[in-house]
């Protein structure tokens, strides 16, 4: 399959409101990390092709060839420089199109760096900005939003598969304990069963947003960026990189699926989860027992234990179970979204994809904070989901030599 | 006086489009066919114009959601959505008129204003009870 590619510089912001700053600025500086994680900030030159990941510049920040803006501001021309646009999973697109130019054999390192700005618009022009990738005359004539899907979808998982809203709220819960502890996650508050669910009052800080979806069923609206350098395994180049141990991606794929929701056959089965998925372990010689530890998109909670059954971690209808039982806690038998995941580390759109891989990378090398280290990991996998479900890039990475 | 505004105005519908080479029906329309591959041409230039079939009437709740974010240009605290089916098995996304939805109930599909865009009425489907 190509050449071998190793992750081996990686970068990130924090996740938050950054809408003081500039995008350039915010993506150059999560390229700087990546470049000073790699220990070639000297010797940027090496860096030959860049791959930017960002979905709205054009519509928010009324910005446009910010690939080309991004080399300069960082000093790395002439390197090549690409934009790759995929929605919410540009970020993992930019960098399953970095894997493929490395493999192709055309340059030895390429850095992917995916960045968002999306506070600097108020949130009904914010949600209006991401339902610009539905449908124009099927879906987004009528108001429809991905909330709006996130909570349909919702509705029948829990119709057919008897999940309640209890269950959804543990979820959060789950993904707020690893948040907590993470530098970069957007909303670092604690967040009990009790407040969102149990007690009599929780409705009051967790009032629905798409029934039945409440606000701690819905990931932030996220500024951030993310950065990975890549470099071929059999490159002279791969010497330069000393600072750490080379992290490998030995499975990129994906997948698409219908435009409109409404034209899949049974809308609860994500096609291009387990399509994208599929190839990868066939890529990687994995399958799901393989994981140790996986990051997957949970835009809305209950995408998480969806796509934990697509990806064929758990039977379908089953990852509640798993849940509950704190299979997926961090020091559970299979630690889901060890970040805090969307929901509290945030999603910049452009950026989540980057930085799910940046967490495998991460977690792998055995550099995750105290609290959210996953005991021994071999191989992670991040699922990035574009759209609601219709083109879902998934990557799985490896430490060497396992 | 006469207002020759009214003159070709047509009802509103919201339509299917239908494969001349087997028939099959679409919504929303694709460029080509999934079974038999026939193209479809906007202009009816190159290749044959599908037909269109008005699509409306009884329907089935397959899906259904109370949004209270929504997006710019919806002055509401929330709007219904769903998603239902047709009896002739094709499936649409829609404004759901009805205060107490249930998943499986029967339904009739309209096209009405959905929305003013700039003082020019924007038409599309709303879900209401059965009359």
């Amino acid at each position: 399959m190509g050449r071998k590619v190793a992750a081996v510089g990686i970068g990130h912001t924090v996740f938050g409101n950054l809408s003081e700053f500039d995008l350039v600025d915010v993506m150059g500086y999560a390229s700087l990390n990546a470049l000073d994680d790699a220990g070639i900030r000297g010797k940027r030159d090496l860096v030959e092709q860049v791959f930017v990941a960002n979905m709205g510049g054009g519509i928010i920040n009324h910005q446009t060839g910010i690939a080309s803006s991004l080399v300069s501001r960082i000093g790395i021309e002439p390197a090549m420089a690409e934009l790759v646009e995929n929605g919410p999973a540009s970020g993992a697109s930019a960098l399953k199109v970095g894997y493929m130019a490395i493999a192709s054999g055309l340059v030895d390192v390429v850095m992917v760096t995916g960045g968002e700005l999306m506070r600097t618009i108020t949130g009904w022009k914010g949600t209006d900005f991401v339902a610009t990738l539905l449908h124009p005359e099927a879906e987004y004539k009528y108001g429809l939003s991905l909330p709006a899907y996130g909570g349909m979808f919702t509705r029948m998982y829990m119709e057919r598969y008897g999940l309640t809203e209890r269950e959804l709220g543990l979820v959060a819960v789950k993904d707020h304990q690893n948040g907590e502890k993470n530098p970069y996650a957007h909303v670092r508050v604690p967040c009990t069963i009790d407040a969102i669910h149990d007690n009599e009052n929780a409705h009051v800080i967790n009032n629905y947003v798409a029934e039945p979806l409440r606000l701690y069923g819905m990931c932030p609206v996220s500024d951030g960026a993310a950065s990975i350098i890549l470099c071929a395994e059999d490159s002279p180049k791969m010497k330069e990189f000393t600072t750490h141990e080379p992290i490998y991606i030995s499975g990129i794929s994906s997948a698409t699926d219908t435009h409109c929701v409404h034209n899949r056959k049974d809308p609860l089965i994500l096609d291009a989860v387990r399509l994208g998925a599929e190839k990868a372990y066939k890529m990687a010689g994995l399958t799901a027992a393989d994981i140790s530890f996986a990051e997957l998109h949970d835009a809305f909670v209950i995408l998480e234990l969806a796509i934990s059954e697509e990806v064929g971690f758990f039977e379908r209808g089953t990852s509640k179970d798993a849940l509950t039982r704190g299979e997926t806690a961090i020091d559970g038998k299979m630690p889901i979204n060890t970040s805090g995941g969307l929901k509290s580390k945030g999603h910049p759109v452009g950026a989540t994809g980057v930085s799910q891989v940046f967490e495998l990378v991460k977690q792998l090398r055995g550099q995750a904070e105290k609290g959210r280290q996953v005991k021994n990991p071999k191989h992670g996998m991040a699922v990035n989901f574009g759209g609601f479900g219709n083109n879902v890039v998934t990557t799985i990475c490896s430490r060497g030599g396992v | 006086m006469i207002d020759f505004s009214m003159y070709g105005k047509k009802k509103p519908e919201v339509c299917a489009h239908k494969c001349p080479g087997c028939g099959k029906l679409y919504y929303p329309a694709p460029m080509v066919c999934d079974d038999c591959h026939e193209r479809r041409d906007p202009a009816g230039v190159e290749h044959k114009r599908w037909e269109k079939v008005s699509l409306s009437g009884p329907c089935t709740l397959l899906a259904w959601t109370r949004l209270f974010a929504l997006p710019e240009g919806f002055d509401k605290k929330y709007l219904l959505f769903g998603i239902v089916e047709f009896e002739n098995g094709l499936r649409a996304s829609g404004n759901l008129l009805v205060d107490q939805p249930e998943t499986n109930m029967k339904l009739t599909a309209k096209v009405d204003v959905i929305k003013e865009d700039l003082g020019e009425e924007v038409f599309g489907f709303q879900f209401v009870a059965p009359e």
